[in-house]
């Protein structure tokens, strides 16, 4: 922080601002990287890798063959004992930051006497016996039909399988079991009594057997989407019979419009929840929470309106007229973001000698800003392409940049109320708050639980467009 | 060593108290785990004989977290003020309100969710926020006791939507001889029931029961008091007009519940859920949202 800022700023500024710096700075980060990004696939996000092929470098024996296409495995010769079966492992464990994983693998020969397998092992596995006969590992074999959890006698379990059949074998992480399918349809599942990374794994055991595995790259015989939905939705009905009170969704709405000073949404909002049938119990008029909640809304409304219609010379000024003490720093960070704004919209208007001269005069005495030199640097590289927008710094061209320097603007008038003692409360809204809590509970429940299972991801309730 | 000697203390003084079932939790994993490993010393020992004597004194290991390092673990969490946006915008356009979901629009450039699919705020046509006014208007005029109304609305939003809910249809029907009723008209609500309802009654037999028990209501001189006199209460009105609602939302692709709910739900399971591992700062008021520390 620089020292000039130190001496003028009182601390609670310093928090707020260089809040919101970390912000963008996080925004260029993920997003600058990816421009086209909507929608990123939620496990891109966990960074784990899955398993694409079968693994070629440990093997023991070399009982079986695997072909160079890694997906498809052979038993050449006549088998003589128990030791000598063709298994093979994927090349990574399964991923566990998810709901379900799941492979399968289809039987193009059954061979002379279709003793072929799919199953789930440890990297401590012995490869040269069938996944299950040895402690824990897990194999639902095609000659008997029976499930195999480590030891050599097996429990009843489905049907046999062979030539031109499609198994399948997956982790439920939400249940802890692991379930097969054959031919699209779930033959059963088993409680998944192993800890730690288990590698998908097939085996083939007697003469000219040989199966294909898929990893995903081609879509399953089994419709795994649709078991995943019926997953979620008995977890669902679990959470649907928690009981919340009956208002707690509007008096969160109401206060998150006071928040970010959504003015006219919330006079129109307050109006409609006295003439719904039954009326919405609304907050009395004059208690301490309804009286921060409204501090200097309508000014904050009008700020909003500003910065995001791209007029920051007029922002500027108003801020001076109504609260000069948020911009007569010239080097707060409050200062800072409303100058790139500018600088942006000087660029969106197509001024760049204009954006140039302002930058030159502007920038220099925020140098001491921590993430000055990356901020600023985005916000040149505007100049440097024809089309902005879509180059990897386009992101500051977005509604979302406005929205960040409009939140900011709104979060430092918020604290010069003199009766918010934490600063911080000022930041967040409740809602967002509320979503922290339940992203936290639900991180140090999966690290609880060796890691396994999703984590929660407010996209996908955005994105479930599940019909009532 | 504190951990242990912790433990011979308590159980010591509990033992002498005579208590009988008793749970220690402990936070000292290390001390649990080697309550079964009888090497670890003469205190552990002393531990272990006197959980042995004693048949329902049990020990468990709970993880404990501070507030600061929960605190920290939130302030890493960012979550995208577009995605906030979108719930406020979900929570108002299902809920019904047109007015505020429209300024919405317009205060933060937030677009509309429609069949499946997020609309950019710019390219909703009004067209689309007029679906929700029909929508409310049916809403009202159920709530109000205007059936009639309600059901020719529904018919010029969708003539599909009656047809494909014969139970929604049914209610509906059920709901103009509950008004004919309360309104005195007892012989236009007999011809009314004989005439639409009891053929409806005759394919199936959940109706019929409903009929019977509606038509019962002129059975009572005191009917706002008699056993069914429920029927006659808003909350029946308040009913149909949700299922109506319902019916009209998955008619045009959209969900019947806003999303907020179901979120508020999940926190409330999922904090449970680790309460169940883990001690840590909760938050009990939804509605401020405020973080309160972990009994100790």
């Amino acid at each position: 922080m620089s020292e000039a800022t130190s001496q003028s700023e009182p601390p609670a500024k310093d928090l707020i601002g260089s809040y919101f710096l970390d912000l963008w700075l996080y925004t260029s980060k993920t997003l600058a990287l990816k421009p086209e990004t909507e929608l990123k696939s939620e496990f891109e996000e966990e960074g784990e890798e899955s398993p694409t092929a079968l693994d070629t470098l440990n093997s023991s024996g070399g009982f079986s063959v695997v072909g160079p296409d890694k997906l498809s495995l052979l038993y050449p010769n006549a088998n003589l004992h128990g030791h000598d079966v063709g298994v093979v492992q994927a090349n990574r464990p399964a991923p566990l930051k998810r709901l379900l994983y799941y492979f399968e693998m289809y039987v193009k020969s059954a061979g002379a006497k279709g003793q072929i397998s799919i199953g789930f092992t440890t990297s401590a596995f012995k490869l040269r016996r069938q996944p299950g006969w040895e402690a824990n590992s897990y194999g639902y074999h095609g000659d008997d039909g029976l499930l195999y959890r480590g030891h050599g006698k097996g429990d009843p379990f489905g049907p046999t399988y062979t030539t031109g059949d499609t198994v399948g074998g997956g982790i439920n992480y939400a249940t802890q079991e692991f379930f097969f399918t054959k031919n699209g349809v779930v033959v059963g599942s088993v409680y998944k009594d192993v800890k730690g990374p288990v590698f998908p794994t097939v085996a083939v055991h007697s003469q000219n057997e040989e199966v294909t595995v898929n990893f995903g790259k081609d879509p399953f015989i089994f419709d795994l989407k649709a078991y995943e939905a019926e997953q979620r939705d008995k977890q669902q009905s679990k959470i649907d019979n928690v009981h919340i009170p009956q208002d707690a969704s509007y008096g969160i709405i109401r206060s998150y419009l006071q928040h970010y000073g959504y003015e006219e949404t919330l006079k129109l909002l307050d109006i409609a929840g006295k003439s719904t049938v039954p009326p919405v119990s609304v907050v009395p008029e004059n208690s301490l929470n309804e009286k921060d909640g409204t501090y200097a809304l309508n000014q904050r409304k009008t700020l909003r309106q500003l910065i995001k219609s791209g007029k920051i010379d007029e922002t500027f000024s108003t801020l001076g007229n109504w609260y000069p003490q948020i911009v007569q720093d010239g080097t707060s960070t409050t200062c800072f973001l409303l100058h790139c704004q500018k600088f942006i919209e000087l660029v969106r208007d197509g001024k760049l000698e204009e954006a140039i001269m302002y930058g030159r005069s502007e920038f220099d005495k925020f140098k001491k800003l921590s993430g000055f030199d990356d901020l600023v640097k985005d916000c040149a590289a505007l100049l440097a392409y024809e089309q902005p927008s879509k180059s990897s710094v386009g992101y500051l061209l977005q509604e979302s940049q406005r929205e960040l320097v409009a939140d900011a603007v709104n979060t430092m008038i918020l604290s010069t109320n003199p009766n918010v003692k934490d600063a911080n409360l000022c930041v967040h809204s409740c809602l967002e708050r509320l979503i922290r809590q339940v992203t936290a509970c639900f991180l140090e429940k999966r690290s609880l639980n060796g890691d396994q299972g999703e984590a929660f991801q407010l996209s996908r309730i955005l994105n479930s467009g599940k019909k009532g | 060593m504190e951990g242990e000697i912790g433990l011979l203390e308590g159980l010591k003084w509990i033992k002498s108290l005579n208590y009988s079932q008793v749970i220690f939790e402990m936070d000292a994993k290390g001390v649990v785990d080697a309550l079964d490993i009888l090497e670890f010393g003469h205190i552990i020992s002393e531990c272990v004989d006197i959980l042995s004597s004693e048949p329902y004194f049990q020990a468990s290991s709970k993880k404990f977290i501070t507030r600061e390092e929960w605190e920290k673990r939130l302030s890493n969490i960012k979550v995208r003020k577009e995605d906030m946006n979108k719930l406020v915008m979900n929570f108002l356009v299902t809920e019904g309100y047109v007015e505020a979901a429209e300024k919405f629009r317009l205060e933060s450039g937030t677009g509309l969710e429609f069949k499946n699919a997020w609309i950019p705020y710019w390219k909703i046509a009004d067209i689309y926020l007029a679906t929700i006014t029909d929508r409310m208007a049916v809403k009202k005029a159920v709530q109000n006791g205007n059936v009639e109304d309600a059901i020719e609305k529904v018919n010029d939003l969708n003539p599909e939507i009656l047809d494909t809910n014969p139970q929604l249809f049914f209610h509906l029907q059920q709901q103009r001889l509950i008004e004919l009723i309360r309104h005195g008209k007892v012989e236009e609500a007999l011809e009314f029931a004989q005439e639409e309802l009891a053929p409806r009654g005759e394919e199936n037999q959940g109706f019929l029961e409903e009929l019977e028990r509606t038509v019962a209501l002129l059975a009572f001189e005191d009917v706002a008091n008699c056993p069914i006199g429920e029927l006659l209460d808003i909350s029946q009105r308040l009913k149909t007009a949700s299922e109506v609602n319902a019916a009209i939302l998955i008619s045009q692709s959209h969900e019947k519940d806003p999303k907020l709910p179901g979120l508020l739900k999940m926190l409330m399971w999922a904090q449970n859920q680790l309460g169940g591992k883990a001690t840590y700062p909760r938050i009990n008021n939804l509605s401020t949202a405020a973080l309160e520390d972990p009994a100790v």
